[in-house]
């Protein structure tokens, strides 16, 4: 596991307490029954924060699943 | 704090059993992360509570306030911004920022702000009222450069003021402090612009955090402590009184000394606000006596008391100040310029804060008085504070009045011209009750404490009495000392909480009590709901005389039991009934 998996596992983990890790690694908006809105609002200010970036709102539909938002981080170039 | 931090705190499992803190945020905008924030802090304060926030509809805070059913929380937390004066005062409403337009914002911000005054009292006699003033930067809408003042906004800046001074009156409200705000959180970082547009959500994640803070600390509302005890050389004064004299201690400017000059400035600003002072100081008495002559000390001998000056041990010293006073440890602080003194008192005091006077580090002493301050900070000072230090210099003539010989106590109370005022009824409600209740330890009937709005809630059952006592003699008022609470049936009577400041023990005033409660309610018998707690030692002493079996439980006296044994009582009585 990445340094970045790790800290997006905590982000996770942080906005969604019910997940446990191998839940997490498979989440989605479809599987995740609390990934509503607000859900979404927090994930995004939490990455935000951790990561140091600014997400703009255009990107958000992007960030869908706990893979989707690594392949962003991946895009992104957050340091490994 | 960070939002994953405060997220990683508010995933720890709560147990089910603590008691729940109800929280009403209310605020127009979308609190988000504000209320995460909130619900972390509160959770650090108050770790033996279950935090439970609510919030209302967005963009309708007079709406949410006018709903509010007060019983249903503990608290209210208000947080103001701008727009919610007028909505052209933010950046999501496009109703224009023409000059033209000026008076007519001014009109609806006064007509709002008047009506979140009446909404504020209204609701702060039922439950403590918590608010946080507009901390964004108002638009650019006046025609004025950033940098000036403009008129209209200076006109706005002093409706809002106006409005703060006239709520902060209410006994129920707390105000956040706009200047720890801004020290907290700097002005420019606070607005998050792209948030605002996009969620509704105008703070940045660490002004967020800022306000939450704040509110936090005075929704908690802490028990201010109650003494301090200092050192006197290089401590009260710089200079060590055996080598330089009583002429060569200095705590002027141009004597380099100015710090203990504000360190004694300070400590006669909380005399005077009720907070007691003592002094621990290894030392020669007959010197130490004459330096307290000097008349340019900015504290006096008066506001001390007592004064332990020897050259034994501070523990020592501090151990008999706490027996005089009667309070805890955990209620003092002591402040002494030497780290091995503050750590040896610590040592045998580990709930004490204990501090090491910073004799030339200017930033240390700030720090240390805004810490203090903090630590000492209450919402108003009461007669019953500026009485206490005298009732407890005559509390201990009593004591050794009582111990030594009954007869001589007798005959001092016959002589004592003392008057007991007993203030009958719960409207208008004085909050001095809630504070004895909630500060008294020794004589108190089962140690139950009320938070704000709990204590509110059962004053509002029809049944329930409220009795409040005042005392004063020749010697001087102790202002009210005592409170009495419960509920009455036909033949008994109920009492719930029964409270007494230890400054007015000796005095026979709980029989008076007793008396007063037979009388008023012309009961039979009155039960106590009395529960042993570690403290209440001296009202188990009390109900020993009238009960021969063990305390537990109910306690029940009778009128004929209390006629039988009650001692001589010499108090002129007088009543006031409210409502």
């Amino acid at each position: 596991m990445t340094e970045t998996d790790a800290r997006l596992i905590r982000c996770f983990s942080a906005v969604f307490p019910s997940l446990s890790g191998e839940e997490i690694e498979a989440a989605s908006l479809e599987t995740v029954s609390g990934w509503d809105s607000l859900a979404t609002v927090r994930l995004v200010a939490v990455l935000e924060e951790e990561f140091g970036l600014q997400i703009d709102l255009g990107e958000w539909q992007e960030l869908s699943s706990f893979a989707s938002i690594r392949h962003y981080l991946q895009k992104r170039s957050v340091a490994q | 704090m960070r939002l994953l931090d405060a997220l990683e705190l508010l995933k720890r499992p709560v147990p089910e059993e603590l008691q729940p803190l109800r929280v009403y945020l209310a605020c127009s905008f979308t609190p988000l992360h504000l209320q995460t924030f909130l619900a972390a802090h509160l959770r650090s304060l108050l770790p033996d509570r279950r935090i439970d926030i609510k919030i209302g509809v967005y963009g309708d805070l007079a709406g949410n306030l006018g709903g509010l059913v007060p019983s249903d929380f503990d608290i209210l937390a208000v947080v103001l911004e701008w727009p919610d004066l007028d909505l052209r005062l933010g950046i999501r409403n496009l109703g224009g920022w023409r000059a033209k337009d000026m008076p007519d914002i001014m009109e609806t911000v006064d007509r709002r702000l008047s009506q979140l005054g009446r909404s504020s009292k209204l609701l702060s006699s039922s439950l403590p009222v918590v608010i946080c003033l507009p901390g964004v930067p108002l638009p650019p809408l006046f025609f004025t450069r950033t940098q000036q003042g403009a008129t209209h906004e200076l006109q706005l800046r002093n409706a809002l003021t106006s409005f703060a001074l006239a709520v902060s009156r209410e006994p129920g409200v707390r105000i956040v402090n706009p200047q720890s705000l801004d020290e907290l959180s700097p002005a420019g970082e606070r607005f998050d612009l792209r948030s605002e547009v996009m969620t509704g959500f105008p703070y940045t994640m660490a002004h967020a955090s800022s306000v939450a803070e704040l509110l936090a600390v005075l929704i908690h509302n802490s028990a201010p402590k109650k003494g301090l005890i200092t050192d006197l050389d290089d401590t009260l004064w710089a200079g060590i009184l055996g080598e330089v004299g009583v002429d060569g201690l200095a705590w002027s400017m141009d004597q380099h000394a100015h710090l203990h000059g504000v360190y004694q400035q300070f400590l006669a600003s909380l005399a005077s606000a009720g907070v007691l002072i003592g002094v621990a100081s290894k030392n020669d008495p007959a010197l130490v006596e004459k330096a307290f002559a000097r008349k340019d000390l900015h504290l006096s001998r008066e506001d001390i008391f007592p004064f332990e000056v020897h050259w034994n041990r501070k523990s020592g010293s501090v151990q008999r100040i706490l027996e005089t006073w009667n309070i805890g440890s955990d209620a003092v602080v002591f402040i002494d310029d030497s780290p091995m003194e503050v750590a040896e008192v610590k040592a045998v005091f580990p709930d004490m804060e204990c501090v090491v006077f910073p004799q030339s580090d200017y930033p240390a002493l700030w720090k240390m008085l805004r810490r203090l301050r903090d630590l000492f900070g209450r919402s108003v000072v009461t007669a019953e504070d500026e009485l206490r230090l005298r009732s407890i210099r005559d509390a201990g003539v009593l004591r050794g009045l009582s111990a030594d010989a009954p007869d001589s106590l007798d005959e001092f109370l016959s002589l004592a011209e003392a008057k007991i005022h007993f203030t009958f009824g719960k409207r208008p409600l004085d909050p001095r009750a809630l504070e004895l209740i909630n500060k008294t330890s020794q004589f108190n009937l089962n140690g139950v404490r009320f938070s704000e709005s709990a204590w509110m809630n059962h004053l509002k059952d029809p049944a329930a009495f409220l009795v409040l006592v005042n005392y004063e003699d020749k010697f001087g008022p102790l202002g009210k000392i005592a409170v009495i609470t419960g509920k009455a049936d036909i033949q008994r009577l109920f009492v719930d909480a029964w409270v007494m400041s230890c400054r007015a023990f000796s005095r026979r005033i709980e029989h008076q009590c007793l008396k007063y409660l037979f009388k008023k309610f012309a009961a039979e018998e009155i039960v106590f709901d009395f529960r042993e707690t570690p403290r209440n030692g001296p009202l188990q002493e009390f109900f020993r005389k009238w009960s021969n079996g063990p305390l537990s439980g109910n306690i029940h006296i009778s009128g004929a039991a209390f006629r039988a044994n009650a001692p001589s009582l010499y108090h002129r009585v007088e009543e006031e009934v409210l409502d």
